[in-house]
């Protein structure tokens, strides 16, 4: 009966760790400490799904990231259905979204059976109205992020001008 | 061809879901109005919380904190103004006794009947009945307002679930989010986000607009001496949230009331004076600040949705049909601005 038990409590906290673990790997999560992870916890939503299912459509009106649990996650710009990245386990999308209404610029789809974590855009402007602390740190997170990506496009703009220059 | 039959029977099956929740509703409607009072109070209550949060409380005790500011502000109003008004209503049960008032009724019978014998008009008993309204309108708030068996369930429910909406309501948005199917999971939270931001701006905006009022109404029919100036002055406050109508109906039983109490119009005068500078500044400084970030419904739709929600619910369906009709229209407005992206049925 105790084994039981403790393998119930086991089971949670093994699931408790991964989500932990993945959470702290996303950089918008970055270096928080256990309270602040546990409030963040609270508002995240989980969702599953089937294979081949649209997470979201290109168009549609974003409020949010996702973060992948399980699972892996096809990015695909129309016209054309062309992949622009398959993501896996850990990785994450849409964060774009948590700062603009802009319609989402690519369709997201479950290439296998997933488990997302999905942290939107009214959670976020809620946790910084009534946790501050917690909702700048997560701001700073969030603008490094971007300015990462913004780096590494410029930087695969430079390698594109560049070829282009030694092409002619 | 099946395709159409299978959007026919979705259809279909929607009409009846939706008819049968209607049909569910209104046949517990009086427990539906304490929840959606509650449900309103949570509403205007949560930035309190909130910002209880920011300064380091937990929900719960910020919860508890924002029942016990409520819970002494009651108490005070309780002990100072309950023998004020307890008078007020006992006097207004018993009616005008005012010789004053009389004479005044006498004489507007008088000139209605010299000058509108043409069109049949021959004796009103106009006194008889003012008389007659005067006490009806005791009896009603003795019953209806002082019912004191309706009281001790609304003093209990409301104030039991307002407390477990806020401490729980995050929670219960998100369970209710997590029953939403995947297609229109982002979608359904985009509408709450938009639904909290327009109509719960209205809402708290209303509230604080009709506190100000309220406050300002009383205050000046104190001053000028106007009889029942405190129950005057709540319900002008309270009338002031539904729109057009409201102000003029709060004014009109103030004048009416200021007229049978001295028997002339000089106090009326006043009385109108000081309702036009209320509205002047509720206008010009008040709803410009409260109202700004909330949905906007045209006079036409205002209109309509007083009636329905009088006819079906009385003066509380009145009060609520505003902010339902915002609620509907933010629905509706998304729902077709979206509809190809995301074909709804």
């Amino acid at each position: 009966m105790i084994n039981m038990w403790e393998n119930i409590f086991k089971f949670r906290q093994k699931h408790a760790d991964d989500t932990d673990k993945i959470l702290l790997n996303i950089p918008v999560f970055k270096n928080l400490n256990h309270h602040d992870l546990r409030a963040i916890k609270r508002i995240l939503h989980q969702r599953e799904y089937r294979t081949n299912e649209v997470i979201f459509n290109q168009g549609d009106v974003g409020l949010g990231m996702y973060i992948i649990m399980r699972g892996e996650v096809e990015i695909i710009c129309n016209p054309g259905r062309h992949m622009l990245a398959e993501l896996q386990d850990g990785d994450f999308f849409g964060e774009l979204a948590l700062l603009d209404e802009a319609p989402r610029s690519a369709t997201a789809v479950a290439k296998k059976p997933c488990v997302l974590l999905c942290f939107f855009k009214p959670e976020l402007l809620d946790i910084i109205n009534r946790n501050p602390k917690l909702g700048g740190k997560i701001l700073f997170r969030l603008a490094w992020t971007i300015g990462e990506r913004l780096k590494s496009t410029n930087e695969k703009i430079r390698e594109l001008c560049f070829q282009k220059k030694n092409d002619e | 061809m099946s395709d159409n039959t299978n959007k026919l029977f979705k259809i279909a099956l929607l009409l009846i879901i939706s008819s049968a929740i209607i049909v569910f509703l209104v046949a517990i409607s009086n427990i539906v109005k304490l929840i959606i009072i509650a449900a309103l109070l949570a509403y205007v209550l949560d930035p309190l919380a909130s910002f209880l949060e920011s300064r380091g409380m937990n929900r719960t005790t910020a919860t508890i904190s924002i029942f016990l500011l409520l819970i002494a502000v009651v108490g005070i109003a309780y002990v100072l103004l309950l023998p004020v008004l307890s008078e007020e209503i006992s006097t207004l049960k018993e009616g005008f006794s005012s010789e004053k008032a009389d004479l005044v009724i006498s004489r507007f019978e008088n000139f209605l009947v010299s000058n509108l014998s043409f069109l049949g008009v021959k004796e009103l008993n106009l006194l008889d009945r003012m008389h007659g309204i005067t006490s009806s309108i005791g009896d009603w708030m003795v019953t209806h307002v002082l019912d004191a068996a309706s009281i001790l369930v609304s003093i209990i429910l409301i104030p039991f679930i307002v407390f477990f909406l806020m401490k729980d309501g995050r929670q219960f948005k998100k369970e209710f989010v997590s029953i939403v199917p995947n297609r229109y999971f982002e979608f359904s939270l985009y509408l709450l986000h938009k639904i909290n931001i327009q109509v719960g701006n209205y809402l708290r905006g209303q509230v604080l607009d009709a506190t100000i009022v309220g406050l300002l109404a009383t205050g000046a029919l104190w001053l000028l001496g106007v009889k029942y100036f405190l129950i005057i002055g709540v319900f002008a406050g309270m009338a002031n949230i539904i729109p057009y109508f409201g102000p003029i109906t709060g004014a009109t039983i103030a004048v009416i009331v200021s007229v049978l109490q001295t028997g002339d119009f000089h106090l009326a005068s006043y009385v109108v004076i000081a309702f036009i500078i209320i509205k002047l500044f509720d206008d010009t400084i008040i709803l410009p600040m409260v109202m700004s970030k909330s949905v906007h419904i045209s006079p036409l739709t205002v209109l309509l949705a007083i009636m329905i929600g009088g006819q079906l619910f009385g003066i509380l369906g009145m009060l609520l049909s505003i902010p339902v009709a915002g609620f509907i229209k933010v629905i509706v407005h998304e729902s077709i601005t979206n509809y190809r992206r995301y074909r709804v049925v």
